[in-house]
């Protein structure tokens, strides 16, 4: 019997067969679609409806301006120059700062995670020196290191700080006896424990302490520039003040919204490499 | 002819041809006059009076309920406990700590879930180079019959594979001695049977001395050369079995309910409700 009688004597079969499985790939794929469509809507909409109001002068534009007239003001500043200098001043602030409290918190977490006496000597004062709110140590910064950079990467610093060191530290205190046990039983020395069982072991919970520190050092660097600087995006924000123009301020909030995200998203993108299937 | 109708010299003899040399198995010589815990109330007594010697090549099955120190007394054996009163030899040399002379398997598989099977077979191997080491790896992998899952992550597979994985990192470092504590405990009835007869296999093929831990009669019955029956509180060994049934043995068979039933006869005689 021939393949076309086949297929003629079983319709749905030739008919009907593939069509099964693109119908689903087409549904899964317009569901994907919608769900995305709907999360822009409300968004859309009020940006659509601000524009609306604020040409027609229902908003006053010198409180909320257009969102062209935002989009417009920001284009201009990177168009002179000015906005990737400010821009790279606080990123570079943001990266000092949270490379140096990062390895300080890398350093401390791992220290107190591997020897208990060391947990016991430093975990009571760092765990007091972590719920003192952060923009109490400005005045003491502002005394002993000045207005310069180093008061405000000392102040980044120290926000991203915590989250690393209490993430890393507690991972290693909670790493499975079990696994550490089958180390032992390869005798494996003390460097290649903390090398091929007990790093891996707290990778996991060690980006995540990265992930929030540097999302902490974002924060931070806000209050930083507020409080006294010549350039970076928050001094954007106070000029924006001080000459009474709201596109700017509105402008610096987006480009710190923007910033933040791009080295969240970088440094998942980073984890998730590290992790491997981990990560799935 | 399935595999298991072979007698184990034939076995033996099939194996000499594979690339693995025929390893030395271990003779063990035991002597634990006590062993201690520190308890709650006050030190614990959890081993006392143990003597056992063990010969090279033999399957032995300790059985005993919860709180024996069955347990313990492996932990001695593979030198992860190493405070206790008398001497474990094992070819005249003293246990005093970890080895790879002595390849244990858990309860749970503890495989790190980070490597690939492969990996965590070659785990103890470091100090081998790198082709004897991938030699190993796929040797073992091939005797447990899980070659195709080499690349496969720890989470992939099932309670049964992982065991599996597990005896291949333990057989990897051509340990003299297999401890096994309570191995396939976790695993489901019809999965534990397959365990057996592949642990069966296995032992004849690698030729080493093991040493299981159970509480599950029937399992000590179907494998070992002897079993050692012991009791609690302190725990210390109150019988030895000799099993002298040829294999592959016939769970149904009036032999083996006669010997499962000394067994439980032996240990219900010592249980303290």
């Amino acid at each position: 019997m021939s393949t076309a009688e086949q297929n003629h004597r079983l319709p749905w079969k030739a008919a009907a067969a593939p069509a099964p499985k693109s119908r689903v790939r087409m549904k899964k794929w317009r569901f994907h679609l919608s769900d995305r469509l709907l999360g822009w809507i409300i968004p859309l909409g009020i940006l659509v409806v601000w524009e609306i109001l604020a040409r027609l002068a229902v908003l006053p534009p010198n409180w909320l301006p257009a969102p062209t007239v935002i989009a417009r003001t920001i284009y201009e500043m990177g168009a002179t120059g000015d906005l990737w200098k400010h821009v790279g001043v606080t990123i570079t602030r943001v990266a000092v700062g949270f490379l140096v409290g990062a390895t300080a918190g890398t350093l401390l977490g791992g220290l107190t995670g591997y020897f208990s006496v060391a947990r016991k000597l430093f975990d009571p004062l760092l765990q007091s020196l972590r719920s003192v709110p952060s923009i109490a140590w400005v005045p003491l910064f502002l005394l002993w290191l000045g207005i310069q950079e180093s008061s405000k990467i000392a102040l980044i610093s120290l926000g991203a700080l915590f989250p690393v060191y209490l993430n890393l530290s507690v991972a290693m205190r909670h790493v499975d006896p079990k696994l550490l046990e089958v180390g032992k039983l390869y005798r494996l020395s003390s460097f290649e424990m903390v090398r091929r069982i007990i790093f891996p072991a707290v990778l996991p919970q060690y980006i995540v302490g990265l992930r929030s520190g540097l999302g902490l050092a974002w924060m931070f660097v806000v209050a930083a520039e507020l409080l006294g600087a010549s350039s970076g995006i928050g001094y954007l924000m106070i000029d924006g003040q001080m000459t009474g123009r709201a596109a700017i301020i509105l402008g610096s909030v987006l480009l710190f919204a923007i910033c933040g995200k791009t080295t969240d998203w970088m440094m998942n993108a980073a984890g998730t490499r590290l992790l491997g299937h981990r990560a799935r | 002819m399935s595999r298991s109708d072979l007698s184990i010299d034939e076995v033996r003899k099939n194996q000499s041809t594979s690339r693995e040399p025929p390893r030395k198995c271990g003779a063990l010589d035991i002597v634990i006059s006590r062993k201690m815990f520190a308890g709650v109330e006050g030190p614990l007594t959890v081993l006392r009076d143990i003597s056992l010697t063990v010969q090279p090549g033999e399957f032995v099955c300790i059985v005993g309920g919860s709180g024996c120190g069955k347990t313990t007394f492996l932990r001695i054996l593979a030198g992860l406990e190493t405070e206790y009163e008398g001497c474990v030899r094992l070819d005249e040399q003293q246990i005093a700590g970890p080895d790879l002379n002595r390849g244990v398997v858990f309860q749970e598989h503890r495989l790190l879930p980070w490597l690939t099977v492969r990996d965590n077979v070659a785990f103890g191997l470091s100090r081998a180079s790198s082709p004897e080491r991938s030699g190993k790896v796929q040797h073992y992998l091939d005797l447990v019959g899980l070659r195709s899952f080499e690349r496969e992550y720890p989470d992939r597979l099932s309670g049964g594979m992982s065991q599996r994985v597990a005896i291949a990192r333990a057989l990897a470092g051509c340990p003299e001695v297999l401890l096994l504590d309570e191995p396939f405990a976790s695993l489901d009835a019809l999965t534990r049977i397959r365990m057996q007869e592949e642990l069966l296999r296995i032992w004849q093929a690698e030729q080493t001395t093991v040493v299981l831990v159970t509480h599950d009669i029937e399992e000590a019955v179907y494998l070992a050369d002897r079993i050692v029956v012991m009791s609690p509180q302190p725990g210390t060994i109150r019988n030895l079995l000799p099993v002298d049934l040829p294999r592959p043995r016939e769970r149904t068979s009036t032999e083996f309910s006669g010997i499962r039933r000394a067994v439980l006869d032996e240990l219900l005689a010592h249980t303290v409700v």
